[in-house]
């Protein structure tokens, strides 16, 4: 008896360690997630949501009228905002650090500063900024784009349907190049010296070293930018509703299912505000399955070669 | 940051709700404690002194305003009504909104108040009843719209307010011609276009409140010819825009007019004090919204602001005393010197002293007035008529839809839902 209670000591007390971290995850995370999905099936008058209506919201949201046209809409915003920092704000990211990782750069702590300094500033201080700067009567962008003899292209960038997400998005992928920069920057940095001169032995140049060396070795970190850059895009709201509001100007081009979820489920339609709770509930659980999946997904894209 | 901002907004919400807990510790011995609810943050000032003259009367009654971020109003008084934090007396929207809350059970029934019905017409208390007749709310205020324009520069151009649609766009001709924005208005905002710029001249365009009810009662579509006159008249200002209106939100308007870089502005009457605040020396009138050649003309002015009582308030009687001084000439002459643009809805308004004021009062002389269009009955639906209105409006000054496309989305918009 004391034999196997000795054997199993190591095995099982580790477990008392968790249960702080579990206690304050299920009561902040786990439980709220649980209400929510549970919300989705009700509606109500007001905050009281009191009806059971099985998957009624759902129904309404996927296939009913002007929600579903909003809706899909939102959903399809998401995926341009999210295509944005996936091809500008990760390229450059992976750009800049590698850059900045080659040792015959001088100064690559001035640059890293600067590349990262937009990402340490509030979203409402940086959204009100580019909202002054893209301002077609007083902004400096098109001032400086007529200066230059550009006047075609000086529009009113957050006006135009065509124009209005992808600035947002460029803005948005401006202010968070930095985090990718800065986790792929410490990757490279990991990859051993050796590797790099025995390519040069090899007669190796730089994009052969970039695509051989560089590329299979972060290749699982590319995995976690995805992942970050994925989940962070598919929650996002304060960007948007900084530079174009909740209401997705023009004609909810800007919508994306942050705030989608932020007029239906938080604040209501302007001008009578009530929001519809059960309904906000099912764009959340959506929100909610879309990021489960997605990152599933990424993950079995980016899983480490060496452990196929 | 999304976490942050996630705290950010359950701090926020703790605050509110838990603002009122200590109301009640605040008063003196022997006295009553209230709070007010509203949406007008900016009129924390004027309504302190308003109290302050209900304290000359009533010392014993202390009132608390407490206003709520405007565009979040009506979510948060609607959670604080509904967990038992509401305030005693709250600010009530007009029409269905207004109703809602009144159907719940969240507003006292002031039916039998006779101060009520001496102090207000009909026409003033129809805002804040039921179908069934019931008041809901005690009117008290009402807005205006109109034209700003820029004195000044009229008179440098020679020109003066236009009485017709087509003097405007004359009139707007030559202000381009002479190189300035003719009209500051942009649509980034969205609701300023719908509810200063529609709203604002439909009722000429349509034939006013007896048209409006037509319109309510199912013999007349959405999308008649009249109805799409409004739309072709919001599309016939493209022109004379700011350049890149489609990104020029409210208050870029109002700076380009107080800027004196736009001649006029379609506005409401509750910019007043902030112009006079903000720039003293500008000098600014208003004029009304241009008809059709042939047309009555009409103001919108419309109820906005009524006061209700909380039921589960502890102190209805305290509450009811401040309804009722509020409903004498007295405090109507605070309230209306107080906040100017804001006009006190009383039978007998008295004389307002700001020139300003009194300057948008005076356009009602010799019109015919309604409410902005789709507040009374065409509100509760999906899609609304005011979203409508709103889309279509956007749409015809973008190109994007033909004032017909306009109407016609408006008709089967509203008749998906609404029945007469």
């Amino acid at each position: 008896m004391r034999h196997t209670r000795s054997a199993l000591h190591p095995y099982w007390s580790w477990m008392w360690y968790l249960v702080p971290a579990l206690f304050f995850y299920s009561l902040f995370m786990a439980w709220p997630m649980f209400k929510s999905l549970e919300l989705s099936l009700y509606t109500g008058s007001g905050f009281n949501l009191d009806t059971f209506i099985g998957f009624d919201n759902y129904r309404r949201l996927f296939g009913q009228g002007v929600v579903a046209e909003r809706f899909w809409g939102a959903f399809r915003n998401t995926w341009i905002f999210f295509a944005v920092h996936m091809v500008v704000q990760n390229s450059l990211g992976l750009l800049f650090a590698t850059i900045l990782s080659s040792s015959s750069l001088r100064g690559a702590q001035i640059y890293r500063t600067i590349i990262f300094i937009p990402a340490t500033l509030a979203i409402v201080v940086t959204g009100f900024l580019w909202r002054l700067l893209l301002n077609p009567q007083w902004g400096s962008v098109n001032i400086i784009l007529t200066a230059l003899g550009l006047d075609a292209l000086a529009l009113p960038w957050l006006g135009l349907e065509a124009t209005a997400l992808i600035t947002i998005s460029l803005v948005s992928s401006w202010q968070w190049v930095g985090i990718p920069t800065m986790i792929f920057l410490s990757a490279l940095q990991n990859i051993s010296e050796d590797l790099f001169e025995a390519a040069e032995i090899d007669g190796a140049g730089n994009w052969t070293t970039f695509w051989r060396i560089k590329m299979p070795l972060i290749w699982p970190i590319m995995g976690v930018v995805s992942i970050l850059t994925f989940t962070a895009n598919f929650n996002a709201f304060d960007v948007v509703f900084a530079m174009a509001g909740a209401n997705g100007p023009p004609n909810f081009s800007t919508d994306i299912l942050g705030t989608y979820f932020y007029r239906v489920g938080i604040a209501g339609q302007h001008p009578v505000g009530i929001p519809d709770m059960g309904l906000g509930a099912a764009v959340a659980s959506f929100i909610f399955l879309v990021l489960f999946v997605g990152v599933l997904v990424i993950r079995s894209v980016f899983r480490d070669k060496e452990e196929l | 940051m999304k976490k942050i901002a996630m705290v950010g907004l359950a701090l926020l919400v703790a605050t509110t709700l838990f603002a009122g807990g200590g109301r009640e510790a605040r008063t003196a011995e022997g006295s009553v404690g209230l709070t007010l609810g509203s949406w007008r943050t900016d009129d924390v000032q004027q309504i302190n002194r308003l109290i302050a003259a209900f304290n000359e009367e009533h010392p014993n009654i202390a009132i608390r305003f407490d206003p709520t971020n405007p565009p979040d109003y009506n979510a948060t008084l609607r959670l604080q009504l509904e967990s038992g934090t509401g305030p005693d007396i709250f600010y009530a929207r007009s029409y269905a909104t207004g109703q809602d809350l009144f159907a719940d059970g969240y507003m006292l029934d002031l039916s039998d108040q006779a101060f009520i019905a001496s102090a207000y017409d009909e026409g003033a208390r129809d805002p804040w009843q039921t179908p069934e007749g019931t008041q809901f709310a005690m009117p008290l205020m009402a807005v205006s719209h109109g034209v700003y324009y820029n004195v000044d520069l009229f008179n440098e151009l020679g020109i003066t307010p236009p009485a017709t649609w087509d003097e405007l766009l004359q009139t707007a001709q030559k202000i381009a011609d002479a190189g300035y924005t003719p009209i500051a208005n942009g649509l980034a905002d969205e609701w300023d276009i719908t509810e200063v710029l529609w709203m604002n001249i439909a009722p000429a365009f349509l034939g006013g409140r007896e048209a409006r009810l037509a319109y309510e009662a199912g013999t007349r579509p959405f999308n008649d010819p009249a109805m799409e006159s409004v739309f072709a008249a919001v599309a016939s200002l493209e022109p004379f825009l700011p350049r890149g209106y489609e990104a020029i939100s409210y208050n870029d308007s109002k700076a380009l007019f107080l800027l004196g870089e736009a001649a006029m502005w379609f506005d409401g009457s509750w910019t007043v004090s902030e112009f006079e605040a903000s720039n003293p020396d500008f000098t600014w009138s208003v004029f009304a919204p241009p008809p059709p050649a042939g047309a009555t003309p009409h103001i919108t002015f419309h109820p906005d602001a009524g006061i209700a009582i909380n039921p589960a308030s502890p102190n209805i009687e305290a509450a009811l005393t401040f309804l009722e001084w509020l409903s004498e000439p007295r405090a109507s002459a605070v309230l209306g010197n107080e906040l100017a643009g804001f006009f006190p809805m009383v039978s007998n308004p008295p004389a307002l002293e700001n020139e300003k004021a009194n300057a948008f009062l005076q356009l009602n002389e010799g019109r015919e007035l309604d409410v902005r269009f789709p507040w009374p009955r065409l509100m509760s639906g999906d899609p609304s008529a005011y979203s409508l209105i709103q889309q279509g409006s956007i749409g015809v000054i973008t190109g994007r839809m033909t004032p017909r496309e306009a109407a016609r989305a408006l008709h089967q918009g509203v008749t998906s839902w609404y029945t007469p």
